[in-house]
């Protein structure tokens, strides 16, 4: 009898524990979005103005590119017959005339192409530094007027630059351009997120030899937090409160502890055998996804915010990581493992109706949603080093938005609320 | 890369520079009895004529003895210091377990820390290069703890051992190949002199 019982638990122990890693086949999906012919015709340019930047068409035509919403119909001057047979049925122009005090007065008009109707024109006075960020002030308000959704024009990335070997916190605008360094440490820095109104970062640095969470205020100082726990990172800013979720692992064990960043305290928000990371708010910040390895290798669940009601969301591969929740609500991004590379997925909360938006094209990793949700910008290696790449959220028109050196982890930043006063002040 | 063999010279040199401090100290308190008696000792036996320099030579001697003594016990501790930091431990992808030969590894290790019971150690655990950033901290937390706990149950006082995780971020050999990854899927140990 004992021999048997032996035999039982040495045979199906391991039955068990594949059990535990149910792995099911599910179809994958192709979406279908179509997107709006926009013409967009060169500004009319006074002589004399000696060009640094892009010329406006040039930002302009970009924005829309990169938008996810328009396709350009790029036209020398204005042109009904193509416009028409383009289905353009809209175009932006305008012109460019220098100052008294060397700045550019920038007019900028969209019309409708048939009946050359003004749906909107806008002016803006500035520096030639700050033409860029006048321009997708107003591909904000074409977007807006077209679409009926803000776009994400004037709206930022954060991300982690390696500057002299060592990874440092980066910003620039969504596209790129106007890159600042946020840390100087000799350590590294990493994983970095930001805090509500787009205020500061949250980051993770190892100058204590240890994985631990920072904060920083742009143009402020730096401010090591919950340092009452050992090793922190993978943060988490809740969208309504700004509260931190994030992990911490004490004796090889890690877990999601939720704090407030002002008062310094935090707790341990669910009591599970596993190891957790990488969580995720939902955009009301109801629920919360997160990876667990109680399957083994990692996989993405999902709990209310009290920790309770816990489900598992992926199925598919044994690999699934570092859920992105859509601002929309309706779909999470993450990056799947294959074969030893990664590439990056969406899919319904339940799971299903999965996508695959990377195909074949080095290691794609942490996926990360423009606030309109549209966009998804990712790291990529695909060209040999690591380089940050925005696509669409079908994986459609995937455009390289840095060059050189390695760049990795992009964080999307929220919109900002007072857009239009910023580009007003960046004459300054 | 580079930076971490700098962090790994920094914290020999460290390590040294903290053999060199603690162990200039328990000579100061050992020999002094040690002498005391011996210098004394001869003195009634032998006649009182020349205690000058004999006991300048003597004295000369025992430091010198002294000084080769710390440089042998340095040299000594500098060499298990680096086996110690050499040793490391490595895993198959994304496991965390123990294969027969960190086993061995860390017995050998494990023997060196009772015999030394002022070293204390840090061990770091890492993964290669595929996967998150997120995930591979826990991974790597999981790895540094297995070797903890085999040491612990070795015997090493808990209090000895610290753990940390570097995830993917400290390689030891750069490369998107299956050789890097092997060697990158490790934890390794700084070691550190109690007072």
């Amino acid at each position: 009898m004992k021999k048997l019982l032996f035999f039982l638990l040495v045979f199906l122990a391991p039955v068990v524990s594949f059990a535990s890693i149910d792995t099911i086949a599910v179809d994958v999906g192709i979406s279908v979005f179509k997107t709006m012919p926009l013409g967009v015709v060169p500004f009319n340019e006074s002589a004399g103005i000696d060009w640094i930047e892009e010329h406006p068409h040039q930002i302009l035509t970009r924005d829309a590119n990169l938008s996810g919403r328009f396709d350009v119909v790029a036209s020398d001057k204005f042109n009904l017959a193509l416009f028409s047979r383009s289905h353009a049925e809209y175009y932006i122009t305008g012109k460019v005339e220098p100052q008294k005090d060397g700045k550019l007065r920038v007019e900028c008009y969209l019309y409708v192409s048939k009946s050359k109707d003004l749906l909107l024109g806008e002016s803006y006075t500035v520096q030639q530094k700050d033409l860029r960020r006048a321009m997708h002030a107003f591909f904000d308000e074409v977007t807006l007027r077209l679409c009926g959704e803000r776009g994400v024009a004037s709206t930022k990335l954060a991300y982690v630059s390696k500057i002299e070997g060592v990874k440092q916190v980066v910003v620039s605008d969504y596209d790129g351009f106007h890159r600042s360094q946020v840390t100087r440490d000799t350590s590294i820095s990493m994983m970095p997120v930001w805090t509500l109104q787009n205020k500061g970062l949250v980051y993770v640095n190892f100058k204590t030899n240890r994985p631990r969470l920072y904060t920083k205020n742009f143009g402020g100082s730096e401010k090591p937090l919950f340092s009452q726990f050992d090793q922190t990172y993978s943060p988490a800013v809740n969208p309504r409160t700004g509260e931190l979720l994030f992990s911490s692992t004490k004796d090889g064990k890690t877990d999601l502890y939720l704090g407030n960043t002002e008062t310094g305290k935090a707790r341990k928000f669910a009591y599970l055998k596993s190891n957790q990371t990488s969580p995720a708010w939902s955009p009301f910040a109801t629920e919360v996804m997160f990876t667990s390895d109680r399957g083994g290798g990692p996989q993405i669940f999902v709990m209310n915010k009290d920790g309770s009601d816990m489900r598992r969301v992926t199925f598919m591969g044994r690999y699934n990581e570092r859920a992105s929740w859509s601002p929309s609500g309706d779909r999470i991004a993450y990056t799947s493992m294959d074969n030893g590379k990664m590439n990056i997925y969406t899919c319904a909360l339940d799971g299903s109706d999965i996508m695959q938006l990377t195909n074949n094209a080095g290691n794609n990793v942490h996926p990360t949603w423009s606030p309109d949700g549209k966009l998804i910008a990712f790291s990529s290696n695909r060209s040999g080093s690591y380089q940050i790449y925005i696509m669409r959220f079908d994986g459609a028109n995937v455009t390289r938005i840095t060059q050189g050196g390695e760049n990795t982890s992009p964080t999307w930043s929220w919109f900002y609320d007072n857009d239009k006063q910023q580009t007003k002040e960046g004459a300054k | 890369m580079k930076h971490f063999a700098k962090i790994a010279v920094i914290s020999c040199a460290a390590c040294l520079a903290l053999v060199a401090c603690s162990k200039k100290e328990p000579p100061k308190t050992e020999p002094t009895p040690a002498p005391a008696p011996a210098a004394e000792a001869p003195a009634p036996a032998a006649a009182p004529e020349q205690p000058a320099p004999n006991a300048d030579s003597l004295a000369a001697e025992q430091a010198r003895l002294e000084a080769e003594r710390l440089e042998a016990e340095r040299a000594r501790l500098e060499a298990l210091i680096n086996q110690i930091m050499s040793e490391d431990v490595y895993f198959d992808f994304d496991r965390s377990e123990l294969t027969e030969k960190a086993r061995e590894l860390l017995a050998q290790v494990g023997e060196l820390l009772i015999k030394e019971k002022r070293f204390t150690l840090t061990i770091e655990g890492h993964t290669d290069d595929r996967g998150t950033e997120d995930y591979n901290f826990t991974l790597g937390a999981k790895r540094a703890m297995k070797v903890k706990e085999f040491l612990s149950a070795y015997g090493i006082e808990n209090e000895r051992m610290e753990s940390v995780s570097y995830g993917k971020e400290k390689p030891k050999v750069e490369g998107e190949n299956e050789e890097a990854y092997s060697q990158n899927r490790r934890a390794n140990f700084r070691v550190n002199i109690k007072q």
